[in-house]
């Protein structure tokens, strides 16, 4: 189910996507699966005592996942994910909550598609926000045929 | 500026091929980890990207260390002060490591990508990085120095599947 263009309000908020609690198994697998060490994810006596971290921390690696799935699964099938820019600004610990949001900018018709500006983010239990961004989604219109596939941005 | 960081600024890597193509072995347990069962990542998925594909940002993670390649473990697993990271990360793959930066803490500060296409299982990828930016800046909790790397990200036959510009942030230890 894509959502088309002509559906989209400006100040729109869309339903966040939920990860979590993410313990140490969450991030261990994550760091198995991508086959990166970096004790600061898995090794809390390491984070703590060496690096002076408050605890494990959550990849920033995975957390950018969690943005591009909840952005992919938004645009559906017949949209695409164009450009993503977050920064990882505070750090999340291990066990907590995310909560991957976004809120609609702007949008403009260029045509075949149209174009749609989110700010974005990741907010904890507490309301923390670590990773605030922006990104640029295509979406058909309604009725329309879908974005193109591979995605080359019309002039 | 710390002495001898600006001579690394605009340094590009060659081209390098990830050491596996798209395992569909590989991408099940990705996905699996990020918790993403979109079935456009199975086996014999039927979807407008005309084969089974691998998530958006599945080219960054797949520069991994090759057969062969030193292992990092046996040359630092006794050192107490190894970040179990060193010049693995994905994030400088390629580049050759700042030396004035030796022995700095690394955290991952932030990225922008630009995606075109998802990449496909049995596909083969390769990228190539440059050192973009290097400045340092004063903190709150002290100096810290951002490295700001380029990259791309491509079929062999130079189709460009997406493009990523990342921050790393180095901080030297306590």
């Amino acid at each position: 189910m894509t959502v088309a263009f002509e559906d989209i309000q400006t100040g729109q908020e869309i339903a966040p996507l939920v990860k979590g609690p993410l313990g140490t198994m969450h991030l261990m697998r994550w760091s198995a699966a991508m086959e990166n060490w970096h004790r600061i994810h898995y090794d809390r006596t390491f984070a703590k005592e060496h690096d002076k971290l408050p605890d494990i921390l959550i990849n920033g690696s995975l957390k950018q996942q969690f943005v591009l799935q909840f952005l992919k699964d938004w645009a559906g099938r017949d949209g695409w994910v164009w450009k993503v820019s977050f920064q990882f600004r505070a750090m999340n610990l291990v066990d907590e909550t995310l909560d991957i949001w976004a809120r609609v900018k702007d949008k403009r018709d260029i045509g075949p598609y149209g174009l749609v500006e989110l700010e974005i983010g990741i907010r904890n239990a507490a309301g923390l926000e670590s990773t605030p961004g922006s990104a640029t989604i295509a979406l058909p219109h309604r009725n329309g045929s879908p974005v193109p596939y591979p995605f080359r941005p019309s002039a | 500026m710390i002495e001898g960081l600006e001579k690394f600024i605009g340094i590009q890597s060659e081209w390098e091929t990830a050491c596996d193509a798209v395992e569909p072995g590989a991408v099940r347990r990705f996905t699996q980890a990020i918790m993403d069962d979109d079935d456009a990542y199975a086996p014999k998925a039927a979807t407008r990207f005309g084969a089974p594909v691998a998530p958006p940002l599945y080219p960054m993670m797949m520069f991994r260390r090759p057969h062969g390649a030193p292992d990092p473990l046996r040359i630092h697993g006794n050192d107490p002060d190894f970040d179990g990271l060193g010049q693995s990360s994905s994030l400088t793959r390629g580049l050759p490591e700042i030396e004035p930066l030796a022995g700095y803490a690394l955290l991952n500060g932030g990225t922008e990508v630009e995606l075109f296409r998802y990449a496909r299982h049995g596909e083969t990828i390769r990228m190539r990085s440059r050192y973009a930016d290097i400045t340092e800046k004063e903190t709150s909790k002290g100096p810290i120095v951002l490295v700001t790397t380029e990259s791309e990200f491509a079929t062999p036959d130079g189709e460009v599947l997406l493009r990523a510009r990342r921050t790393l942030i180095r901080r030297k230890p306590k």
